[in-house]
């Protein structure tokens, strides 16, 4: 999974937001090191949607425009799950490798 | 109307001029989102700064959002043609008989694999890798690509990446477009008296890649077809189709045969007896299954204009350069061409025949029981 949709992913798990709202929970999740622009969440939200790891949620009018949320589906969280798993037992044989706390193998 | 009320208007409208490059779905579906998302990035991204520094801030935000925008359009499109591709019903018939639909599946895989290795040592990458290693200053790269090589070059490549990419149908079209394109750039000059059976060998493969592809299944079938053992034939198969012209000169070091496409001696026994050796055993391990006979059939067709060449290497290895001969077959065209198409017309019609049997016997069965 690449890094933009782990951490949409991650973004959609705390509840319903809309696209503005992905994109700063995204740099604030990051610590700011990852920005997405319009395009590429969109193209993303678009796949995310195909791949039926996300859906669309609800929408409201603020100042005259559209604004529509959306929710990671219960595959999404498996997805994610499953994600996580893998980067945890990843980072923890780095860890061990390195001498560093908590490292398993 | 304000100087930002006036920014944002003329922003929308370049963005609005952008999102046109999306396709028509997506733009009725997420435009005034998009629009509405881009419009707040640009007003949290203004900062308090000199004039000239807020510009170029301003200005920097601008043409990164503007270049998103045009990259997401891109990712979507490519998304949405990959998709339809490997949708497409187009070109969608198959062989019936299942034997030779799994044979047509395996050659779907051994076949482009092999189209590459003879590109690769048509260009001299494997003998200029040996070269490198065995430190033996024989073989080059070939330094220029001309218009004949361009077909190859290109092609062989291709196919692999859209056999990769499991665009079956297109990669069957890329090989037929490799085949035409080497008889019109390369073999088209042989019929003004001479034929190189290593072009023809590489036009009748690529056109039996196509053939393969298009016809059958293709490479995910061929893949579950071909055991660990068979991988393990079709992986020396091309190795030694590799070694064909690497030669026994490069790997140890021995004066170049009048024959510089091929090898001298390995152990005192001529190399290309070696290969043969290891062909007919591969070819007798084929033997044994009804598909693996009708590969075996299938990639015959290619490969006999270049028995040609080369039963005439290993008669020199055996006994000797004929006083005065030329090194290599000045072939005709009809000797090169005529017996594949000659055994692909055979399979035609064997195929047909026993379908046709088949059909009867059915026919009598059904009559006897009703």
């Amino acid at each position: 999974m690449q890094e933009p949709t782990f951490l949409i992913l991650t973004a959609l798990a705390a509840g319903a937001q809309h696209g503005y709202g992905i994109m700063s929970d995204v740099a604030r999740i990051s610590d700011g090191r990852v920005r997405l622009r319009a395009g590429t969440l969109y193209a993303a939200l678009d796949r995310l949607k195909a791949d039926g790891l996300v859906t669309g949620d609800k929408e409201e009018i603020v100042d005259g425009r559209l604004r529509r949320y959306y929710r990671i589906t219960d595959e999404g969280t498996a997805e994610l799950a499953a994600e996580v798993g893998r980067l945890r037992a990843n980072a923890a044989v780095a860890a061990s490798r390195l001498g560093l706390a908590g490292g398993t193998a | 109307m304000s100087v930002a009320a006036t920014r944002g208007s003329r922003m929308e409208k370049w963005y609005r001029r952008l999102l046109a490059l999306y396709p028509k779905d997506h733009r009725r579906e997420h435009a005034e989102e998009m629009v509405g998302v881009l419009l707040a990035a640009d007003g949290a991204a203004q900062v308090r700064a000199p004039k000239p520094v807020a510009w170029a801030l301003r200005f920097g935000q601008h043409t990164a959002d503007s270049a998103d925008l045009v990259g997401g359009a891109l990712r979507i499109r490519g998304r949405i043609a990959l998709n339809r591709l490997k949708r497409a019903h187009w070109l969608s018939w198959t062989v019936r008989d299942q034997r030779w639909s799994d044979a047509l599946a395996v050659v779907s895989v051994v076949a482009p694999l092999l189209l590459l290795v003879a590109a690769l040592t048509e260009f001299r990458i494997p003998q200029a890798v040996a070269s490198s290693i065995t430190g033996h200053p024989h073989w080059e790269l070939t330094a220029t690509l001309g218009l004949a090589d361009l077909p190859m070059a290109a092609g062989a490549p291709g196919v692999i990446i859209l056999v990769f990419l499991r665009l079956r149908r297109l990669a069957g079209l890329g090989a037929l477009a490799t085949a035409i394109g080497q008889v019109a750039a390369g073999a088209v000059p042989a019929f003004a008296g001479y034929a190189d059976p290593a072009v023809a060998f590489t036009v009748l493969l690529s056109g039996t890649a196509a053939v393969a592809l298009l016809l059958s299944p293709g490479p995910d079938r061929g893949l579950a077809l071909l055991t660990r053992s068979g991988t393990a034939l079709v992986g020396a198969a091309a190795l030694i189709l590799g070694g064909f012209s690497v030669g026994g000169d490069v790997w140890f070091g021995s004066a170049p045969t009048r024959f510089d496409d091929f090898g001298g001696r390995v152990a005192g026994v001529p190399a290309d007896l070696l290969i043969a050796v290891v062909l007919v055993g591969v070819a007798a391990a084929c033997l044994r299954a009804p598909v693996s006979r009708r590969v075996l059939v299938l990639l015959a067709i290619p490969v006999i204009p270049y028995a040609f060449l080369w039963q005439e290497k290993l008669a020199v290895d055996l006994f000797g350069p004929p006083g005065g001969g030329s090194a290599i077959i000045s072939s005709s065209i009809p000797l090169l061409y005529l017996p594949p198409l000659l055994l692909a017309s055979l399979v035609l019609f064997g195929t047909w025949f026993a379908r046709r049997r088949a059909g009867e016997r059915d026919r009598q069965v059904a009559s006897a029981t009703a």
